[in-house]
């Protein structure tokens, strides 16, 4: 070679206003303010106040979100979270009546939630053969199978001592404890997915898992991770769940998974793997609990708020797709070459 | 039923009439996309029970040509005609109704179905809308034995091997009464003896009066088989010429436009010691007992013919899979490598055969390619240093000269001399190496490229890596390497010296083991350059 | 040459094992002979024509699981049609709009079709994927099911005359009842369809490779449209027949039934990524699972474990599966001769 060419011109990419404002992000918050609106008009009772008051319920289902965008992101799928949350929440109604003080059934529903998603990673990682999705539709039925056996012919239980997880809804001001801890895990994954060698192995494994392997990613290694971390989140959503609940039955959990899937999927991240970041699942998550808290204020009928929302899950889909085949019709014919 | 009468005979039905001699004849072909022109005003003829080969540097236009022809692409400008009558398709169904058919690399059939099925798809023989099996595995079956074919046509797809899928391709083409079958690298995959017989196949073709175009950056598929030649530089057309009439020396000049000195430039290199040796390494089914050693400074070449099992063993050595038996060393210490980072740990990096599917991320900027491997070296207490790493990825692709815009052009936007150094720039980012393992490092690369390949290969051994070039293609190996080992059947079968080896010998022992069922006969290829 | 050379005298075994359909007849049978042998009224013609009935439904839906999971698709939302045009029909009938069975049939019918046309345009156009899409619906019919209820459901007393349907035998040429008879002719209907007609190949097709269906000229999104469409038209006809059957509608019917269908084409070896699986695969499948239901309290595992059962099977028979290939694989390799 007989002089190293400074072939490479620039380095800057853009950065500044005119990105951000273009970016879906920034029009999630404009939904979000505009869900609000919607929101305080239909329903009087919508302040700031009553949502704080009424966001636990709904906020632990954030927990779900962090690790199904990972999860999203490596092109893999897991409905099975609902169920482990099922299961979780009702191991922890039983360990709580038994007795057991209150961090150790929180210990115990972190470690149910854990184990299965241990399971799901480990028959995904021995048999990769199969596709996430027919191993968690799997699982699914296992877990909330285990939970109906646990609950016996009642079908459902109820804590007989509150104390302990009263503890757990407590508050700083106005913000649950659960607020917080929500924040803190929503930053962490945040930081992990974008800054850190990890988060970036994920988009790898989900844009080629072929070239992630044959560059060093340990892609079993990091698909067992996540799984397992998912099955943990699982468990501390259930863990707050049953603070609000009180009680658990066959039926708690019912739908969660398709939350988290749609929570992710309107915040941006391709179900196809490789594509998009956290930030938009956090803020379309935000916007999913406050159509929640607005339309139960109204005592909307709960099935019309399942059907809202699985329009919503489509829609959440179908627009990007929709949007980005009108793009590529639009730059069929460009030829990215240079001479 | 003798088939082939009967193609002619609706051939005859369905053209009105056949005009001498040209089947096919394209004037002034131009075709431009946003921002380039593919196709400059290119010409074209193709004579009844011609074989013609289409010839270019990548990027020269010829895959874009053929997608004309075929009416997956509109020309802007220029004319097409057929059997003398000026054409036009409006899509692929056009051109595959007017008899022109394509079989590219990677075979487009359906594995679960049977091979019956995969010819007829989409014009399958029915009665009253009721599929006809008897019927159509008897046809198919026609076909196949016509072919010499090996299968019957009731197995499914997906057990052949690519040369037999290769063949009902030629099939399929054959029972859409294909008067113009157009091949896209059709040795790329094949074993010598099934290039021999898809050489016969096409020649019995010739003999039906089927016109066929292939596309080939392999010398001695045209001069075995190709009647005239086209060559294609730049989206322009330079020229048709007799096969018989041009040497391979012009025939790279026409390419490439431009003198090419010294294509292989070995400097000489002082030669250190043992760095990586394998001993008695097998994987059951696909080699066993294998040995091999390469010193600091050498250019050791893994050659024989595909599926001889190199690309396997390359593989076993880095951890992408794993060996049954057997011991690597490195640097006279054993090593275990259960996965490529293990490899990429002790100093050993692989630089894969297929660089789209296992070498690059296509949709990731390129810079984030070369730095995929080295994140963690490129962290601070767990984050990420962006800048370093936009330095350091700038840095090695700039050492390797790639052509490109910036380092967040994508990967899936560079031509395949580029993207293979990026593949390159990337083994380079992880420092700590000790051995290099190219696999098939020039093939889809164009002539210029190469070179340019070649020149980076040389300066690494300069430098006292440890190189080991797999490879097919002859005059690279014995220009480049210090040692070649040849393999046959998943063994080695041999070893030889930069100064006594000679094609001849490289190629008795490529077939040298006993057994039935061993390739015989790959004819003299002819010295390239 | 990677063919397997036919061996001249492959045993019996070799060859049942070898066919997906004959091994599980085989398992059926066993199946079959072991409850025979437990509780000995098991094979008598009234409780084999009982167990048909009541899973008709099951049986029946699998055949559009079936063409779904063919073309490398999946359905989950079939049992939230099924609640939702039953539901539907049984609120007609309740409200004295309609009186004639044939009439609630063909309502049925058509509100599955529209139910599954409108998952087949989101699936085939929309470019959604088809877990995803069948999840929302999922949640969307059973929901529009909850509000025709109203918080009622329509009784046998309510339902009338449509509630003799599947006493009768009047379709069935007065001795086979007709529910089984439906399902019989479903299922006559889908073999032809899937091995005779283009339609049904093309299916095939998809499924086994995508991208070269679309090159070739399939209309890939048309028969994926279709697909989803047959899917609601049966899942629509098995609301009908649900309602008649346990002469009930209720908004929460079948829930959770969706698994069974799944895992009745799964045991059946109806592959989950497209292109591989058979009309009597889905047959045995069902039947199978229909067996093994009954089986369970014999062996005194309550129903209550029952889905935890079936989820184990669906795993363990995707599991077995890549082990199978895994072993076959494998041994292909050591008769390499290398």
């Amino acid at each position: 070679m007989e002089e190293k060419s400074e072939r490479i011109v620039s380095t800057g990419k853009k950065h500044g206003a005119k990105s951000f404002f273009s970016s879906w992000e920034f029009a999630l918050a404009i939904i979000f303010i505009a869900v609000s609106a919607f929101c305080r008009a239909i329903s009087p009772n919508y302040t700031p106040g009553n949502v704080l008051r009424e966001m636990p319920k709904y906020l632990g289902e954030m927990f779900l979100l962090f690790p199904m965008a990972f999860i999203l992101l490596m092109g893999d799928i897991d409905i099975s979270v609902g169920s482990i949350v099922c299961l979780s929440a009702t191991v922890s109604c039983f360990a709580c009546n038994a007795g057991l003080p209150i961090p150790v059934v929180v210990l115990i529903g972190l470690l149910v939630g854990l184990l299965c998603g241990m399971l799901n990673g480990f028959i995904l990682t021995t048999f990769v053969e199969l596709p996430a999705m027919i191993v968690t539709l799997g699982t699914q039925i296992v877990y909330r199978g285990i939970a109906e056996i646990v609950l016996g012919s009642g079908g459902s239980i109820s804590l007989k001592d509150t104390s302990g997880f009263n503890a757990l809804a407590g508050k700083v001001g106005p913000f649950p404890y659960l607020f917080f801890l929500v924040i803190l895990f929503a930053v962490a994954f945040a930081v992990v997915s974008a800054k850190t060698p990890f988060g970036r192995s994920l988009y790898a494994i989900g844009s080629n898992h072929n070239a992630a392997f044959y560059s060093g990613v340990k892609v079993q290694r990091v698909r067992f991770i996540v799984f397992s971390v998912t099955g943990a989140m699982a468990g501390l959503c259930a863990v707050f769940l049953t603070s609000t609940l009180f009680g658990a039955n066959t039926t708690t959990g019912n739908g969660f998974e398709m939350d988290a899937i749609a929570m992710a999927v309107f915040g941006g991240i391709s179900t196809a793997g490789g594509k998009g970041r956290l930030a938009g699942g956090i803020i379309s998550a935000f916007i999913i609990i406050c159509l929640r808290i607005g339309l139960g204020q109204i005592n909307m009928n709960p099935q019309i708020i399942l059907i809202i929302l699985g329009i919503l899950l489509i829609t959440a889909v179908l627009v990007p797709n929709v949007s980005s085949k009108i793009n590529a019709r639009n730059t069929k014919n460009k030829v990215l070459t240079r001479k | 039923m003798d088939l082939w009468n009967v193609t002619i005979k609706t051939e005859r039905k369905a053209r009105g009439y056949i005009v001498a001699d040209n089947v096919l004849e394209l004037k002034g072909i131009t075709k431009i996309f946003p921002g380039v022109k593919a196709l400059d005003h290119v010409q074209f003829d193709l004579r009844r029970g011609e074989v013609h080969a289409l010839m270019g540097e990548n990027g020269a236009g010829k895959s874009t040509f053929i997608k004309v022809i075929t009416g997956v692409y509109h020309a802007e400008e220029g004319e097409m005609y057929l059997y003398g009558k000026k054409a036009s398709f409006r899509g692929p169904m056009d051109a595959q109704a007017a008899g022109i058919a394509a079989v590219y690399q990677h075979p487009t059939s359906y594995p679960d179905l049977t091979v019956t099925e995969n010819i007829f798809m989409n014009h399958e023989i029915k009665k009253h809308g009721v599929i006809q099996w008897k019927a159509m595995n008897a046809e198919a079956q026609a076909y196949l034995d016509q072919l010499d074919a090996d299968f019957k046509s009731t197995v499914e797809m997906g057990t052949l091997s690519v040369a037999q899928q290769q063949m009902v391709e030629i099939a399929k083409a054959i029972s859409m009464r294909a008067r113009i079958i157009i091949l896209d690298e059709p040795t790329a995959a094949l074993t010598a003896n099934e290039s021999e017989r898809l050489y016969r196949i096409i020649e019995k073709l010739k003999k039906e009066g089927v016109s066929v175009i292939f596309i080939s950056h392999r010398f001695e598929d045209m001069y075995r088989i190709a009647d005239r030649v086209t060559v294609l530089r730049d989206s322009q057309y330079i020229g048709t010429y007799q096969v018989s009439e041009i040497s391979s020396d012009e025939m790279i000049r026409k390419m490439v436009g431009r003198e090419i000195k010294d294509l292989f430039p070995k400097p000489e290199t002082k030669i250190g010691g043992e760095v990586l040796r394998v001993e008695h390494l097998s994987r059951t089914g696909y080699f066993k007992d294998v040995s091999f050693h390469v010193r600091a400074g050498e250019i050791v070449s893994f050659t024989g013919l595909v599926g001889a099992g190199r690309t396997e063993v390359m593989e076993a050595v880095c951890g992408v899979t794993r060996a049954s038996s057997g011991k690597v060393f490195l640097e006279g210490r054993e090593i275990h490598v259960g996965c490529p980072s293990d490899a990429m740990r002790d100093g050993i990096v692989l630089l894969p055969e297929d660089r789209q599917k296992d070498g690059l991320i296509l949709s990731w900027g390129i810079g984030r390619n070369v730095t995929l491997p080295i994140l963690r070296t490129l962290s601070r207490r767990g984050i990420v240093d962006v800048p370093g790493e936009e330095r350091v990825s700038k840095k090695y692709l700039e050492e390797v000269g790639t052509k490109a815009v910036s380092i967040f052009e994508p990967a899936s936007s560079l031509s395949g001399g580029n993207q293979q150094k990026v593949v390159v720039a990337k083994a380079l980012a992880q420092d700590k190496m000790k051995v290099i393992i190219m696999d098939e490092p020039t093939k889809g690369v164009d002539v210029g490229a190469k070179s340019e390949i070649y020149h980076i290969m040389g300066e690494l051994a300069g430098h006292g890596y440890a190189i080991v070039m797999v490879s097919s293609e002859m005059p690279e190996i014995l220009a480049m390497s210090d040692r070649i080992y040849v393999m046959c059947g998943g063994c080695v079968t041999g070893e030889l010296d930069h100064g006594s080896a000679t094609q001849e010998k490289i190629l008795a022992l490529s077939m040298s083991k006993d057994g039935p069922g061993r390739e015989n006969g790959k004819k003299e290829a002819v010295a390239n350059a | 040459m990677p063919e397997q050379t036919p061996e001249k005298k492959q045993s019996l075994w070799k060859r049942i094992t070898a066919s997906r359909e004959a091994s599980l007849l085989l398992v059926l049978i066993v199946l079959c002979a072991l409850i025979e042998i437990r509780s000995p009224e098991f094979l008598t013609f009234s409780n084999i024509g009982e167990i048909l009935k009541n899973n008709a439904v099951i049986m029946i839906m699998s055949l559009g699981m079936l063409c779904v999971l063919l073309t490398g698709g999946i359905d989950i939302s079939i049992t939230s049609t099924l609640a939702l045009s039953g539901m539907t029909v049984g609120m007609l009938f309740k409200y004295k709009v309609i009186q004639s069975t044939g009439l609630g049939f063909l309502i049925a019918i058509a509100i599955g079709a529209a139910c599954g046309a409108l998952i087949g345009v989101i699936v085939s156009r929309g470019g959604v994927m088809p877990i995803i899409a069948t999840m929302g619906f999922m949640y969307i019919y059973r929901g529009l099911a909850y509000l025709i209820a109203n918080s009622q459901w329509a009784g046998a007393d309510a339902l009338g005359s449509f509630t003799d349907f599947a006493l009768s035998s009047s379709l069935g040429f007065g001795v086979i009842n007709n529910v089984i008879m439906i399902t019989i002719l479903c299922y006559v209907v889908f073999f032809i369809l899937l091995k005779w007609t283009k339609f049904g190949r093309s299916i095939y097709a998809i499924g086994s490779n995508r991208e070269a269906a679309e090159i070739s000229g399939t209309h890939v999104a048309r028969v994926e449209f279709l697909v989803y469409l047959i899917m609601g038209l049966l899942a629509g006809l098995c609301g009908a027949l649900s309602v008649t059957v346990y002469s009930s509608a209720q908004p929460n019917m079948v829930l959770g039934k969706e698994m069974d269908v799944i895992a009745a084409c799964v045991i059946g070896g109806v592959s989950m990524s497209g292109g591989r699986g058979s009309v009597g695969g889905a047959l045995l499948g069902s039947l199978i699972l229909a067996v093994i239901a009954k089986a369970l309290p014999l062996v005194g595992i309550d129903s209550i474990a029952q889905n935890t059962v079936k989820g184990i099977i669906i795993l363990a028979v995707v599991i077995l599966n890549v082990v199978t290939k895994r072993m076959m694989d494998r041994s292909n390799l050591e008769r390499r001769k290398i």
